[in-house]
């Protein structure tokens, strides 16, 4: 299970890999606020298009179909429940059997899958072209406590080193007889078993991990340095500010205009 | 030496408690792991979250929550970082509930899972609603959902609805199972997170 | 003034009524090497704890008397104004990476960045120590997809990096095979050389003889002893606190090889300059051959999914006495074991038990004939007490809950911990939790046990009791089959050994011949027993000898 790693990021430098992780995630709030507030399909399909088109400059496309695969059912859902169940139902658009698709319910339902999909893909421009231990370093040198920076970076790096446990422990479980294919209630019983040691485990091992953590220096109060300086990103000014305006823009017209 | 403030509320995070957050994480994610595994019916995929709560307190316990959908959203799903808070919720209510004594029997630790479901299924309803028109995108509580919507009720009452029928059963399974767990934690770890020893002189 | 003073220190851990420090003086000057000794529960690791502050800092509980490091009192101290002095490694390779860097060097600078050095300092120490470590190879790498031996050297450049002025090591190899153990001592022996001040408490007293200039000799808490290595050695005593001395003194010990009333030798060097014959005899024992189940494997081949080879072609034929099977890691034991407990399915070949092919049954059905003993204990535990620990292999089994516990105790007494039925396993040590993980599969009463590694982390007592579970099993018509580094206990316990490389078997055949034939002892990468090295040793000093005279 070794050279197991949890995050999707794909590295071969593009533009996009390029940029300042804070902007890209800016550029995720940003692209997720505009597509709820603008309320034609037209509009909303813009945003998403803008979206794709950063996937595509970052070479990542074809990796957000499996991340959109994992929100398909959510994205079914939508569709159905909102096209044929939707109160407004006036107009019938097509009749399957015995249910009946409404042009409102649908009419709807798209625009939610686009804002949806949106969300998926403007994600996937931050987390398919940023490494996340560049994210977190970007987010401390911007001020965020460095303790909460380790807990997140220790995730990722843990995170794979309990699943590779989970082999061992059902191994050695089976080893003393515990059966875990069968009906339900055999399938059941043996979740404690499989899950107990894994619990067990990881906490006992944060005590150890603490006391590593302290005899180096962790919680000493004075000023901290970095080994990697951040790398200089091309264009951050210009595009926060032509972000920052569009938001702005859009705010002001849905709310007030 | 520094002031810390103790007990419930305290800000200040130990090492300990600090370095529960990724294993609290992982045990989610295993959690959910074994549940697909051994094919139950089930998504119990916040044991870790309710773990740590009961261990050291709501603070901690929602951190666990937020990291997670975090993490999530970062490695699998986009989706999850809408219910950061939602799970958010569920660490501060369990951790809240078990300081005030709702898990020293397995009767309590039932009606925190009750509650707990509940006060999630709570915050989710708006969630769904702004975000996807109250959908949850699991199946049996859409259908219901859907039947809901063409009997003419409201919208927010049918996406209450199709949240709680997922979430009171499922959070109640999943503080069921981190009642047993905990109830077999060894005293090393237990007096880990426990902020108000003090050094003692011989 | 000496750098550390310690001063009638007592201390008692959170929720215990025992006291795991009781009355400890003694100092250590600049430059010194200090041994600790003991046996598991002595307080080894509670005096560590002490000297780098996290006892009473990080673990709170009860102090008395007093630490002193550079005149500093270490409980009016800051743990990391301690930490920043002291320097700690301890026994688990994993759980002392940080955990957050992606990298070996940004692993190294975790702790550099605590301590805000200027980075330019830190890229200097971090290639120091990389240098020093000998693991300039592995910078870029992930520190988790290393090997046990390169993690414990990256724990040791982390805070050789940190520049202490004494270094603590809390048996830094118990947890390591035999290859990275012997990574980790040669970089002791030149840290030592280096003229860098350790205390390191260790079970291999050979290493601890060899480096210290003092050892500290602990027993249930207290100091008994604060002595030259061949002082505290030659304690007619030793055995009873649970210490065995090195492998030297003891055959010194046995032929009366010493100068009047001075101490017995601590090294082979010393023991080369008396005159002396060491028989080989009583070395291999031979194990009587009873009526056991039977294992037959024929043209085993095993591949993991992804294609890679483990096990080719081995045909082998187990039963009547017990068996050790060695080689290096990766050689393919563990799989070898997983297969004949149907935990794997052969790729091609077969293994019958007995009457049964392992393909047209399961691990859980196979309960009651085969008991594997995994490695580490702490990948099964999970119930409240040890009691129910161990019941809880009998109680798949479809037997009753008194019968269970009955089998359960009998077994807890073997491995002696009775007296512990009732606490949590994970309070107790990591040597006891293996007993357990013993005593669970043999209350399953199986016929044949296979063991994985047993004595890896045990002390004197823990071994001997091994050695003693295996007799008893031996006698009662049960198949031992056992995996095993430690040669020693291979050549005191196992009349036949099986070595293992590259997926073949090298040899099969008595223990005495495997280590006989210095080829194959080369070609799997093990280790001659140290008894045998020296018994070596001897008879080529006496085949040199006549020519000088």
């Amino acid at each position: 299970m070794r050279n197991m790693t949890l995050y999707v990021h794909l590295e071969n430098g593009s533009p996009v890999h390029r940029m300042d992780p804070l902007t890209k995630m800016f550029y995720v709030f940003t692209s997720v606020v505009i597509s709820y507030m603008l309320p034609t399909h037209l509009l909303v399909s813009i945003v998403l298009a803008v979206s794709i088109l950063m996937l595509i400059i970052g070479k990542v496309f074809r990796s957000i179909l499996p991340i959109i695969g994992v929100s398909f059912v959510l994205l079914a859902s939508i569709l159905v429940v909102q096209g044929f169940f939707h109160p407004d139902r006036a107009t019938v658009l097509w009749d399957i059997g015995p249910f009946t698709l409404y042009k409102e319910g649908f009419s709807i339902a798209f625009l939610i899958l686009l804002r949806v999909l949106n969300m998926v893909c403007a994600f996937g421009v931050l987390i398919l072209t940023t490494k996340p231990d560049e994210l977190v370093e970007a987010l401390v040198q911007k001020g965020l406590s460095h303790r909460f920076g380790y807990v997140l970076l220790s995730v990722l790096q843990i995170i794979p080193q309990m699943m590779a446990l989970t082999g061992k422990i059902m191994d050695a479980q089976r080893a003393r007889g515990l059966e875990m294919e069968g009906s339900l209630w055999v399938r059941v019983k043996s979740f404690i078993p499989l899950l107990g040691p894994v619990v067990l485990r990881s906490l006992a091992e944060t005590r150890e991990r603490s006391i590593a953590l302290e005899v180096r220096g962790f919680n000493s109060t004075g000023k901290r340095t970095r080994l990697h300086e951040l790398p200089q990103y091309p264009y951050g000014t210009v595009a926060k500010t032509l972000l920052t305006s569009l938001l702005l823009f859009v705010i002001v017209w849905r709310i007030w205009l | 030496m520094k002031m810390v403030r103790t007990g419930l509320w305290s800000f200040r995070f130990s090492t300990a408690a600090l370095v529960l957050i990724p294993a609290a994480v992982g045990i989610n994610y295993i959690g959910k792991l074994f549940v697909e595994l051994l094919k139950l019916p089930l998504w119990v995929d916040s044991i870790g979250t309710v773990l740590s709560s009961m261990l050291a307190g709501p603070l901690i316990g929602a951190l666990v929550g937020i990291v997670n959908n975090v993490i999530y959203g970062f490695t699998t799903s986009p989706v999850s970082f809408v219910y950061a808070i939602t799970s958010a919720v569920i660490g501060l209510v369990t951790g809240i509930m078990a300081y005030k004594g709702w898990i020293s029997n397995i009767g309590k630790a039932l009606v925190l899972g009750f509650v707990v479901g509940l006060i999630a299924a709570t915050v989710s309803t708006p969630l769904n609603i702004s975000f996807w028109e109250g959908t949850t995108g699991n199946v049996w509580g859409d259908a219901l959902f859907a039947w809901m919507t063409a009997q003419g009720n409201p919208l927010w009452l049918a996406s209450f609805a199709d949240s709680v029928v997922v979430d009171v059963p499922d959070k109640m399974v999943t503080v069921l199972i981190s009642f047993l767990i905990f109830r077999n934690l060894p005293k090393k770890v237990l007096t880990m997170y426990d902020t108000k020893q003090e050094i003692e002189r011989l | 003034m000496s750098l550390l003073h310690v001063e009638q220190l007592k201390y008692r851990y959170p929720n215990r009524s025992v006291l795991a420090l009781d009355e400890i003086s003694f100092t250590v000057d600049k430059g010194e090497f200090i041994g600790i000794a003991g046996r598991n529960t002595a307080g080894k690791t509670t005096l560590c704890y002490a000297l780098c502050g996290l006892v009473p800092h990080f673990f709170k509980g009860a102090y008395g008397g007093r630490v002193l490091l550079d005149g500093d009192e270490i409980l009016a101290s800051s743990l990391s104004r301690i930490t920043s002095k002291v320097g700690f490694v301890f026994d688990n390779p994993f759980s002392q990476l940080s955990g957050a860097k992606f990298t070996v060097a940004d692993e190294i600078a975790f702790g550099l960045e605590n301590l805000g050095l200027p980075r330019e300092v830190m890229h200097e120490r971090i290639q120091e120590s990389l240098h020093m470590l000998g693991i300039e190879h592995l910078r870029r790498k992930n520190p988790f997809d290393l090997s046990g031996g390169q993690m414990q050297r990256l724990a040791i450049a982390s805070i050789i990096a940190m520049q202490p002025e004494i270094l603590v090591l809390d048996e830094p190899t118990s947890q390591l095979d035999p290859q990275g153990a012997e990574e980790v001592f040669t970089i002791v022996e030149k840290l030592t050389q280096d003229g860098m001040t350790i205390v390191m408490a260790e079970k291999k007293m050979e290493k601890l003889a060899a480096y210290s200039d003092r050892i500290l000799l602990l027993h249930d808490g207290k100091l008994i002893q604060d002595g030259e290595p061949a002082v505290v050695f030659s304690r007619e005593d030793l055995m009873e606190m649970g210490v065995e001395p090195p492998i030297y003194t003891t055959v010194a010990k046995k032929y009366g090889l010493r100068k009047e009333s001075s101490p017995f030798p601590v090294t082979l060097e010393e023991l080369l300059a008396f005159e002396m014959d060491e028989p080989l005899d009583g070395l291999f024992p031979l194990q009587e051959k009873l009526e056991t189940s039977h294992i037959h494997i024929e043209e085993l081949s095993f591949s993991y999914s992804d294609g890679q080879k483990v096990l080719d072609s081995i045909t082998l034929d187990l039963s009547s006495e017990p068996i050790a099977i060695v080689g290096q890691n990766g050689a393919g034991k563990t799989t070898l074991v997983k297969l004949m407990k149907a935990l794997l399915i052969p790729s091609d070949g077969r293994i019958v038990i007995d009457e049964t092919d392992t393909i047209d049954t399961t691990a859980a059905k196979l309960a009651k004939k085969v008991g594997l003993i995994f490695q580490n204990p702490d990948d099964q535990i999970f119930k409240k007490s040890i009691l129910d620990e161990v019941m809880f292999g009998p109680l798949n089994m479809g037997i009753t809950k008194a019968e269970a516990k009955s089998l359960a105790l009998q077994q807890l007494k073997a491995v002696g911990l009775r007296e512990k039925a009732e606490e949590n396993p994970y309070d107790v040590s990591l040597a006891e939790r293996k007993l357990i993980g013993v005593a669970s599969i043999l209350a399953m009463d199986p016929d044949i046990i296979i063991f994985d590694e047993p004595t890896m982390g045990q002390d004197y007592e823990g071994k001997l009791r091994l050695q003693e579970i295996i007799a008893g099993l031996h006698a009662k018509g049960k198949l031992v089959i056992c995996i095993l580094h430690d040669m020693d206990f291979v050549s005191e316990v196992f009349g036949r050994t099986i070595v293992v490389g590259q997926g073949k078997v090298l040899f099969d055949g008595t223990t005495k011949a495997a280590f006989s034939q210095l080829d194959i002892v080369q070609q799997a990468q093990i280790e001659l027993p140290h008894r045998y090295q020296v018994a070596r040793a001897i008879q080529q000093k006496r085949e040199f000898a006549p020519r000088t005279s």
